[in-house]
């Protein structure tokens, strides 16, 4: 055994044949799991002038060998697909125990291609596959599709990823929710699931999930669990969960404010985490094999759910000015039962609000207006209203009224909860990001905010290509691996490396771990060069550039691309219009790649 | 020392933040004697507030890894560390090892 499930599943639903086959050792090899699985297999298989919303585009559930096996945090799945709303080849990912589930059902990845004319779920169970009618589902939110799932199986083990409402009407950034809270959210996976007529993948099972060298992975688990479990920040994520952010990153005057317009937040403090604690927390919650649990279960005013996780939490709160904390906690609620981003829903709402606020679009809310804006999320669910226009993102939105610079994006895809003017390395990273507006793509938050592994200044750009260019190669590993991203507060490379060579029996060093992401970083580059992207595309929005923060420390700072980019390059073994060079191909073994035209493998799953 | 002889004094607002606020007030304005640092207003913070020294430092005089303070927004580490001076009307955020996503 090697920790994987040894086969995978693929579903054409325009045909309805569903095919089961085993992992390819390529894959495995070069490629881990999770994130890399899915950029393999989309690039391998997908002519890159595919409309997101065809029957050619594919969906990839991945997991990865470290999914399930029992490892501190190890429970994640990768959903990647050519995402609607960037257009770009992109994957997102999530926790809970869905992941742990697919693999016990047998299976390491799921592709789904086609499109069913009517509504279906795939069912997984015990190494069958079976798609479903689903016709009854349709129009339910996530809460209500799983319910009935579990229901009609009559079988309380069985876990389920669906689409809400949000997905159905192909809202362009609507998710996929599993287990009632848990998000693969950004790109629009939930869109192209809802194009496919895809309502859910239920998953059942209990075939063993064996890795290479029992012995070996136990002494390792050991030496993470310790390492976890005495770094600080764990404790402070299970307190207070990711909102714990909320005043740190107040403090340092870089939470974005009123769409970006600021940088501090005056009332902050009434949508923390530690409010959060004192007020609405029910408790904390872990994914499987968790031994954090930054998960909150809130309750209020008969309402119950699970968040606000941080991204959100600022989104309707600071970044729409918004400090009701029930308010945010509701609106964050009806993303998870609709089926929404729960970052691109708060921040296309809050460049409404600026537009509005201007006179750019007439619409009545303004910034601080809590009943609009909980309007406006059910709106966009259901495409009603202005609620049309907004689904298709901020930047679409923010162009047709013809002021696209009021659409804080980039890659038309919204950017999360840290300023880059004050966070240069940050800026960077998000602004490189392949998958568009981003901050677990490579996660500098990490060094220049929080301290870890090592303190850097924020402010300073000097150094940090080099560093962003690690964490992108790094966190592509571990979303490879199916470790959840938050182990890296607390591991470093060489335990991940131990971890898969104990799991998988691959003698993988750290160098190969790198080497790994990297290879998976490019890859995903090459295939959206072309898909048409460039470098005037690794930018950030004009006002970052241009206009300097006016609050605090680091007031008069804007984001300085021009300092960063040619240098995280020429790191990169890229040219100076950010394409790979045939010398980097040849090193990462994606030499077979045509830049020019389509990728040119042969087909690493058939 | 001022002209009566008395030592000038400065008003100092300490904010804290996550598991500090187990051990101290969220938010306090302090005077504290003129010329001071960052290290003596915590050790005027630490006699205080019982357990706050334990949560900061990992042995006298050096802070925990990944604790974090803040004078007006920008984290010491890039001023003068511990030795950074006060100003009168400084905030001071104070940050036990923390992160999220």
């Amino acid at each position: 055994m090697d920790g994987y499930a040894g086969n995978m599943i693929y579903a054409d639903l325009s045909t309805k044949n569903v095919t089961v086959m085993p992992t390819p050792a390529e894959l495995k090899n070069k490629y881990i799991g999770g994130r890399g699985f899915g950029i393999r297999i989309l690039t391998d298989t997908i002519d890159p002038g595919t409309e997101p919303m065809s029957e050619k585009n594919a969906l990839v559930y991945a997991t990865g060998p470290l999914t399930g096996t029992g490892i501190p945090l190890g429970n994640r799945y990768e959903i990647s697909t050519i995402a609607p709303l960037t257009g770009a080849a992109a994957s997102s990912n999530s926790g809970g125990t869905f992941g742990w589930k697919l693999k016990k059902a047998g299976f390491d990845a799921v592709v789904v291609t086609g499109k069913s004319e009517k509504p279906v779920y795939l069912l997984l169970d015990n190494g069958k596959a079976e798609l479903r009618d689903a016709s009854h589902l349709w129009g339910k939110t996530t809460s209500q599709t799983t319910d009935a799932i579990v229901e009609e199986l009559n079988d309380k083990s069985v876990r389920v990823a669906c689409i809400g409402p949000a997905g159905e009407k192909l809202v362009l950034y609507a998710c996929v929710i599993n287990e009632k809270t848990r998000a693969a959210g950004r790109g629009g996976a939930g869109a192209v699931m809802g194009y496919k007529k895809l309502k859910a993948i239920a998953v059942r099972g209990d075939l063993p999930i064996k890795p290479a060298d029992e012995a070996a992975l136990e002494a390792v688990k050991k030496r993470v669990r310790q390492k976890i479990e005495e770094n600080g920040i764990s404790k402070a994520l299970h307190d207070y969960g990711t909102a714990v952010l909320v005043n740190i990153i107040n403090e340092n005057y870089v939470m974005p404010t009123r769409n970006f317009q600021s940088g501090h937040f005056a009332n902050a403090d009434k949508v923390s985490g530690e409010t959060m604690a004192k007020t609405i927390l029910k408790k904390p919650k872990g994914c499987y094999a968790c031994i954090v649990q930054c998960g909150r279960v809130c309750e209020f005013e008969g309402e119950s759910g699970e968040g606000p996780e941080y991204e959100p939490d600022w989104g309707f709160g600071p970044d729409c000015g918004i400090d009701d904390l029930k308010a945010v906690a509701r609106a964050n609620n009806l993303c998870n039962e609709y089926g929404l981003d729960a970052i691109s829903t708060p921040a296309t709402i809050a460049c409404l609000m600026e537009m509005a606020e201007r006179g750019y679009v007439s619409h009545p809310v303004r910034f601080g207006d809590v009943k609009g804006m909980l309007g406006l999320v059910e709106q966009i669910a259901k495409r009603e209203g202005i609620g049309d226009e907004l689904a298709e993102g901020s930047f679409r939105f923010a162009t047709r009224y013809g002021h696209p610079e009021y659409s804080m994006s980039s890659k038309k895809q919204e950017l999360p909860a840290y300023d880059p003017r004050g966070i240069q390395g940050y800026g960077l990273a998000t602004a490189t990001s392949v998958r568009g507006g981003d901050h677990v793509y490579g996660y500098m938050i990490s060094p220049e905010i929080l301290g870890a592994p090592e303190k850097l200044d924020p402010y300073a750009t000097k150094g940090k290509p080099q560093w962003v260019k690690t964490f992108q190669d790094l966190t592509a590993a571990i979303d490879a691996s199916g470790m959840c991203l938050f182990t890296s507060f607390a591991l470093d490379a060489q335990d991940y490396a131990d971890l898969i060579s104990a799991t998988t029996g691959m003698k993988i060093d750290t160098a190969e771990l790198l080497r790994i992401g990297e290879r998976i970083w490019n890859l995903q580059k090459l295939y959206n060069i072309k898909r048409g992207f460039g470098r005037a595309d690794d930018t950030l929005p004009s006002r970052l550039l241009n206009e300097p923060l006016k609050e605090g420390a680091p007031a008069g700072l804007v984001w300085k691309r021009d300092e960063m980019l040619d240098e995280y390059y020429a790191l990169r073994g890229w040219d100076k219009n950010g394409v790979p060079t045939a010398e980097k191909l040849r090193e990462l073994d994606i030499a077979y790649v045509d830049v020019t035209r389509g990728t040119g493998a042969k087909t690493a799953v058939s | 020392m001022n002209m009566t002889g008395t030592q000038d004094r400065i008003s100092i607002t300490v904010k804290s933040f996550a598991t500090l606020r187990e051990v101290m007030d969220s938010q306090i304005t302090i005077d504290i004697v003129a010329g001071s640092t960052i290290r003596t207003l915590l050790v005027e913070l630490s006699l205080r507030y019982n357990g706050l020294n334990d949560l900061l430092f990992s042995r006298p005089g050096v802070l925990k890894d990944l604790v974090n303070i803040l004078k007006n927004g920008r984290n010491i580490q890039y001023l003068a560390g511990l030795d950074t001076p006060l100003d009168n009307g400084d905030l001071i955020a104070l940050f036990p090892p923390a992160a999220g996503g």
